[in-house]
């Protein structure tokens, strides 16, 4: 092969999407936290439109899904799939076009909120424009990654490789089916979907929901089945349900996004199909923690020594109670209680801080000392980030949990005299407290990952002075010899 | 550890990703297997008594679940199981209570209902829920008012009248609240001490040379006293504020510090005038809904 002076494996575009990941991370959250503060204390608008929580909220979701969630899938899937499948990415041009093209799309993304453009899609709220760029790195993505596996030097694909095309196909096709819209003028931002009414609602809910199950779901599987094995040090425990629960879970999925709608518009016959769905994946999911969590079985000891167990095995916890949770609400009579109200937000929070986020961490603190090829800085600061992280989450969720079932009580409940027992403004009132809480929570959460920026750029910074010393180590030698 | 031991035994697949990376091959657990079984079973069962799956232009409606309820013009339905009739049962059922609670205040009067706890007690409740969904906007929950802006229901002041026939008035027809602004009649230093006479009025003045001059244009070429009256108190016929008692509903000079401001927010008011306008909401409301709302807003602020 003509290839001698290229490295094995190209771990450089891994490098980049895991610092943008953090830089993210640490913004997304911070926005998270700043329009906590806003619905506890208004005066935090500062009168300003563009820092208001209409038009922040789309901007924190954003950075911290696509941004944060993105980018450190990108890094991890180009990771395993390179050590998994022993060969180099397929294209460098490629993999540095799909690099700029998502950090372009979520710059703009945040940029166009805050000056007001939005589809109004959630978690697509991409003007068109933003869109077709995502569009083309995904589908840039897409034949990377496939590319690479065809050309891999292992008989088997591993299971990690399965649940990323898995998520990189099915966010494809999310994706573009979505956001089929016609713009009103070639030189406007604004533009029309081309569905309409309760199909138009039906399309983005099935987008909305398949984002949490290929996107924040399957996708943070993949990670799983690569970091949590490869820090265990053990074999997964079963092969057998590893496929089960992936293709129930990848089939299943995809009928379950009009359970967004309940009590709406929508036909009841599709709100039923969407409720009993939900119900079938419960298991399904449940597999991907088991063979977790099982996988770490006989490594219990490691808990006390290894800050990246504790950040998996807390990640999959979080992520089976969330699962639970999620069919839970789905079903119609729950969701009557929970729709509109803060419960769906802290049910989002448990999946996206307890199981996205800190599996995200724990496979960032096994990843990041291979690719600078040094240790982390300082692992005391690693336990201190698992600490704040998991308090902030159980402060965030408890938090929502007041917050939801009480305000859906009180929207609910009737007086002796058969009038509303309270008005709307009275169950705003009795959000306040539960609010500040959640800010605090977020605050926790968001100190965090600001530790963890800093623990990675020292150790950053120490992989360069090991590289220099090392160097000049050699060149002293060769000035001897 | 029995499971400990078993997967030991397990074999594994036989392959090793990334040097290291190997999977055993245990059977399902029988638990998940069956807790995955007891699911689809739930789900048949969900599908066999609810509105389902769709056949062509229609869909399974499910077996023995009929839904029958009134609609409020008495219309009985009856339905198979659908969330949109769960609700009209809700309604139903709700309206069933509060329906002979309304029932009871027809044809009654003011003094009749406050006399009897269970009506007045209906009355506040039912008029609490409508105040928070209709008034609230502009008055403000609890109708404290925004100064300058919507009037305060909550003070002794009613400028439009205190009585409940007042209130019912108010209520059904609206109100235009209307001053004209006397920038373009009135020389500045005339205005201040225009402004100042009216701060006099309530003993908040002190320049008594200004007041002096003040009430000469107040009761003579400006034409104050023709809505304001002579003694300054006002009319409620034509909403015309009540200058004496220390009471501000447009100006709100309570919050200023010192006599300047104090001024500076009464003359701006001489000058630019004002212009308030609520809604008739004769049409939005029942005639029930009216009188618990003025049952309501009267009790708010007392009356004179």
């Amino acid at each position: 092969m003509s290839e001698t002076n290229v490295q094995p494996y190209n771990y450089g575009i891994i490098r980049l999407f895991t610092i943008m990941a953090i830089v993210w991370g640490v913004l997304g959250m911070f926005a998270g936290v700043y329009i906590a503060l806003e619905l506890t204390w208004p005066i935090f608008n500062l009168d300003t439109p563009a820092i208001t929580f209409g038009r922040l909220r789309p901007v924190h979701t954003t950075l911290v899904i696509f941004g944060f969630g993105g980018s450190a899938l990108f890094a991890t899937s180009y990771y395993v799939v390179q050590r998994t499948c022993q060969v180099r990415l397929s294209s460098d041009v490629m993999a540095n076009i799909t690099f700029w093209g998502w950090q372009t799309s979520i710059a703009l993304a945040v940029i166009s909120y805050m000056a007001g453009f939005t589809q109004a899609r959630e978690y697509a709220e991409m003007v068109w424009p933003i869109d077709i760029l995502i569009a083309v790195t995904w589908v840039t993505y897409f034949i990377v990654f496939v590319h690479t596996l065809a050309r891999r030097t292992q008989p088997h694909i591993y299971v990690a490789n399965w649940f990323f095309v898995a998520f990189i196909l099915a966010t494809a096709i999310l994706h573009i089916f979505n956001n089929m819209e016609v713009p009103i003028s070639l030189f406007s931002l604004k533009s029309y979907s081309l569905h309409a009414g309760v199909q138009d609602a039906m399309t983005q809910w099935w987008y909305g929901h398949n984002a949490v199950g290929f996107f924040l779901t399957a996708a943070f599987l993949g990670m799983m089945y690569y970091f949590v094995p490869k820090q265990a040090g053990r074999p997964v425990y079963s092969y057998r349900l590893s496929i089960i629960h992936f293709w129930a879970l990848v089939f299943l999925y995809m009928w379950v996004g009009a359970h967004h709608l309940h009590w709406t518009a929508l036909p009841d016959w599709t709100s039923t199909l969407a409720a009993t769905f939900s119900i079938l994946l419960l298991l399904p999911s449940w597999g991907g923690m088991i063979n977790g969590i099982m996988t770490l079985s006989g490594a219990w000891d490691k808990l006390r020594s290894d800050p990246v167990i504790r950040f998996l095995i807390v990640a999959l916890s979080f992520y089976g109670m969330s699962t639970f949770e999620g069919p839970l609400m789905s079903l119609k009579s729950v969701n009557a209680l929970s729709h509109y109200t803060d419960w769906t937000i802290g049910h989002v929070h448990s999946g996206a801080l307890g199981w996205v986020a800190m599996v995200t961490f724990g496979s960032f603190y096994h990843l990041i000392p291979r690719l600078w090829e040094t240790k982390m800085y300082s692992d005391r600061l690693i336990f201190l980030h698992f600490w704040l992280a998991t308090i902030g989450i159980v402060l965030y969720i408890s938090a929502m949990w007041v917050a939801g079932v009480g305000q859906g009580l009180m929207l609910r409940a009737f007086d002796e005299y058969g009038n509303l027992a309270y008005t709307f403004i009275e169950t705003v009132e009795f959000l306040k407290n539960p609010y500040a809480i959640r800010a605090l929570g977020g605050a926790f959460f968001l100190i965090g990952i600001v530790i963890m920026a800093y623990n990675v750029f020292m150790t950053i910074r120490q992989s360069r002075i090991e590289r220099v010393a090392l160097e000049a180590k050699i060149a002293a030698k060769l000035a001897k010899a | 550890m029995s499971k400990e031991k078993q997967s030991r035994t397990v074999q594994t697949t036989g392959h090793a990703w990334d040097g290291d990376i190997q999977e055993f091959n245990n059977p399902l657990p029988t638990w998940w297997l069956w807790g995955f079984y007891a699911t689809v079973v739930f789900a048949i069962v969900y599908w066999i008594f609810y509105p389902a799956w769709p056949i062509g232009d229609d869909y399974t409606k499910g077996i023995g679940n009929e839904i029958e309820y009134t609609t409020k013009d008495g219309k009985t339905v009856t339905t198979h199981w659908n969330t949109r009739a769960l609700y009209e049962r809700d309604l139903q059922e709700a309206r069933a209570v509060s329906d002979k609670f309304a029932a009871s205040l027809k044809d009654v009067g003011y003094a009749d209902i406050l006399k009897d706890a269970d009506k007045s007690n209906y009355a506040t409740s039912a008029a609490n829920v409508l105040f928070a969904d209709n008034c609230a906007g502009c008055h403000q929950p609890g109708g404290a008012g925004l100064p300058g802006h919507y009037p305060s229901l909550v003070d002794d002041d009613w400028i439009w009248g205190s009585s409940y026939e007042k209130v019912e008035e108010t209520i059904r027809k609206g109100r235009q609240g209307i001053m004209p602004g006397f920038s373009a009649s009135l020389k500045d230093a005339q205005v201040s001490d225009v402004a100042e006479y009216v701060l006099s009025l309530s003993g908040e003045s002190v320049d008594d040379e200004m007041v002096k001059r003040g009430q000469k244009i107040f009761h003579g070429d400006a034409g104050c006293v023709v809505c304001h009256t002579k003694t300054g108190q006002g009319n409620i016929d034509m909403g015309s504020a009540n200058l004496t008692d220390q009471i501000w509903t447009v100006a709100n000079i309570n919050t200023k510090s010192d006599h300047d401001k104090k001024l500076v927010a009464v003359k701006k008011i001489i000058n630019n005038g004002i212009n308030r306008s609520m809604p008739a909401w004769e049409k939005r409301f029942t005639d029930t809904e009216i009188k618990m709302l003025t049952l309501y807003v009267h009790q708010l602020g007392s009356s004179n």
